[in-house]
């Protein structure tokens, strides 16, 4: 143990100068331990992604800023612009703390929204509409549905994302119904696909999932 | 029997808990227990997995709903980890098995940081006494429970009660207004490190000068000391208009015959005024007493769980979608939620443990989470732990705090995290 003359204070930790005053400590000889782990002073992770948004954003500046001057209008950088955007929002997604297959899902529509932008900046967004959008969201479908069928226990965990992509995987059917799609047979897949995942989300529950759906639900 | 599968609401105190936790706010507590030997973490692991079935409400995971998260059942294996540098440092529950509060081993220590939205401290204490009863049984010593460890007692229905709710009564609401608080100012530590100083003092030293001084109790001594150590260390609360706001979050389930292990406590406040300018201690102890007198009784207190428990069950807000109201959380806790508040002052009491595990037990802290300043109260065999965590470099309040405990001719310890070198790194 340590003593400050001064502050008439005990220190049971080994610091050579008192808190309050920073007078030297005197000793009694009895030894005395920190009882905390120390410090060390390496790199957060979170400084990288800091640098990582930063040349993303200094990017879409920089590529605005000579489109813009090199003819007063806005042509590839628009382009640029939403790869950076979606580069930005794929990292912070990719480095969230959350369960895997949310991450999944969240990328995968992110993915879809970031190619059709893409797409619209280059004028051509019939192919993310009619073969991008349909796929990536049958893909995750078929992905989650096959986990929950070969692991009945993970229908918990996967439930509310599978129900999401469902929902979401009704709307290829809207384009063609809108007669904005060109090539149908992938948003029709898509469709009977979410239209038979909803079914057996609502049509075929055990006791135990309809405890989940009304968790899920509750108000 | 237990229940293998169970959901559970989130209760009124812990709805907020997870919209607005970050790494510079984590709503995290600490409870350590210090053993006379070092840590097995292999048996302290076993002692965790064979702990938490028996504590259903620790053994959940948060999952989102569409209107509210709630808490949904947790049977992963959990994992023991060494103590980080940081207290109450900020954990994502998905990076910790789903669960929601964390159980560390350093040397001789054993810690439990729970997550606000699952426990409150008495919650947390009954978990940790459980689990080191396990570890000492694992370590071959036979030891009596004497009832005072929860996890060896059969499991009751009432521990798992949202108590707020089943109490809850529409027609006897008090109209819940806060003026805005006087703010401890001050450079802060880097990376949200949370400064720990440790008041070790003789329990009954303390309690005989506070009572035949004061004739007050512990909890109202340290509640106005605190606040006038504030008032004569803060150079800027007379200009500043605003009043210290000491608040004491209490313990209801003595008043509601409640056994819950769940969040059950609610601030009660004092408030001084910064338009008077020469407060003395005594002054500010009898503001202290009056307003613990006025706000400690079963019918105050049950008007504010209802007006509280009316705001969740408002229409409005339950048919708004979940990703909203986190919005709104986020945003209201912002412009409202700390601003109310000068420095929070929560005793934990003394910790009782049987006869037989108190030769195994040389101490225990109890810590509290700040953004400014919160000051933790524990008694364990013949001493209580003052601890204060701030991320505050400015040591003043708590220099002050402390001497005028030392001119009062009582013996004081002092123990902190802080070191020497932290100088170059914080």
């Amino acid at each position: 143990m340590k003593y400050c003359k001064t502050c008439n204070v005990h220190y049971d930790t080994p610091i050579e100068h008192c808190l309050f005053c920073h007078g030297d400590l005197t000793d009694d000889n009895q030894e005395s331990t920190y009882k905390f782990s120390t410090i060390t002073n390496k790199k957060r992770f979170s400084q990288w992604l800091k640098i990582f948004l930063i040349l993303n954003i200094g990017s879409i500046f920089i590529s605005l800023a000579l489109d813009f001057f090199n003819g007063f209008t806005i042509t590839w950088s628009f382009t640029v612009s939403v790869a950076n955007v979606s580069a930005i929002v794929l990292a912070l997604m990719f480095f969230s703390h959350t369960v895997w297959s949310t991450k999944l899902s969240k990328l995968l529509i992110t993915t879809i929204v970031g190619v059709f932008l893409i797409g619209l900046s280059l004028r051509d967004y019939q192919w993310a509409v009619d073969y991008v959008f349909p796929s990536i969201i049958v893909i995750q479908m078929m992905i989650l549905s096959s986990l929950i069928l070969f692991n009945h226990k993970k229908w918990l965990d996967l439930s509310s994302n599978l129900l999401t992509l469902a929902i979401i995987g009704l709307f290829p059917g809207l384009l063609f119904f809108l007669d904005i799609t060109e090539v149908n047979w992938p948003s029709i897949v898509c469709v009977s696909y979410a239209f038979i995942t909803l079914l057996g989300i609502f049509m075929l529950p055990s006791k135990e999932n309809r405890e989940e759906l009304k968790s899920r639900f509750h108000i | 029997m237990k229940k293998q599968k169970y959901w559970y609401k989130i209760d009124n105190a812990g709805k907020l808990f997870p919209a607005i936790s970050k790494d510079a706010r984590s709503n995290i507590f600490r409870l350590s227990f210090y053993l006379n030997e070092n840590i097995d973490p292999v048996l302290l692991q076993q002692a965790v997995n064979e702990t938490i079935p028996r504590f259903e409400t620790f053994a959940v995971q948060i999952k989102n709903g569409l209107f509210w998260q709630y808490f949904g059942a947790n049977s992963r294996i959990f994992k023991v980890e060494l103590e980080p540098a940081r207290l109450c440092k900020h954990f994502s529950s998905y990076q910790n098995r789903g669960y929601l509060f964390k159980v560390y081993y350093l040397e001789n220590k054993i810690t439990l940081e729970t997550f606000h939205a699952i426990s409150d401290g008495t919650g947390g204490m009954h978990f940790l006494k459980s689990i080191v009863y396990k570890y000492l049984k694992l370590q071959g010593y036979q030891i009596e429970h004497q009832n005072k460890i929860l996890g060896e007692l059969p499991y009751s229905k009432k521990e798992s009660e949202d108590t707020f709710v089943s109490n809850y009564d529409k027609n006897h609401k008090l109209r819940l207004q806060e003026e805005k608080a006087y703010h401890i100012k001050g450079e802060e530590f880097a990376n949200h490190w949370l400064l720990l100083v440790k008041i070790k003092l003789d329990t009954k030293q303390l309690l005989d000068y506070i009572k035949s001084t004061y004739h007050v109790t512990l909890t109202q001594f340290i509640s106005a000391l605190i606040a006038y150590s504030i008032f004569n260390e803060s150079i800027d609360f007379i200009e500043h208009k605003k009043p210290i706001k000491m608040f004491v979050p209490v313990n209801l389930r003595p008043y509601f015959d409640s056994k819950t292990l769940r969040n059950f406590s609610l601030y009660i406040k004092s408030s001084f005024s910064s338009e008077k300018r020469d407060w003395t201690f005594e002054e500010m102890l009898e503001i202290t007493k009056a307003d613990f007198f006025d706000q400690i009784n079963k019918d105050m207190l049950h008007q504010r769980i209802n007006a509280l428990v009316g705001f969740e069950k408002n229409m409005l807000i339950r048919v708004l979608p979940f990703v909203l109201k986190n919005v709104a959380f986020k945003i209201g806790y912002n412009i409202l939620g700390e601003q109310v508040i000068t420095c929070s002052l929560s005793n934990l009491g003394i910790c009782d443990l049987p006869d037989d595990m108190k030769p195994y037990i040389n101490d225990a802290d109890f810590v509290n989470s700040s953004t400014g300043l919160a000051v933790t109260v524990l008694s364990i065999e013949n001493h209580t732990n003052i601890n204060f965590a701030t991320p505050k470099k400015d040591l003043s309040i708590i220099n002050y705090f402390v001497s005028f405990l030392t001119k009062a001719g009582l013996d004081v310890t002092i123990d902190t995290n802080y070191k020497e070198a932290y100088d170059e790194i914080l």
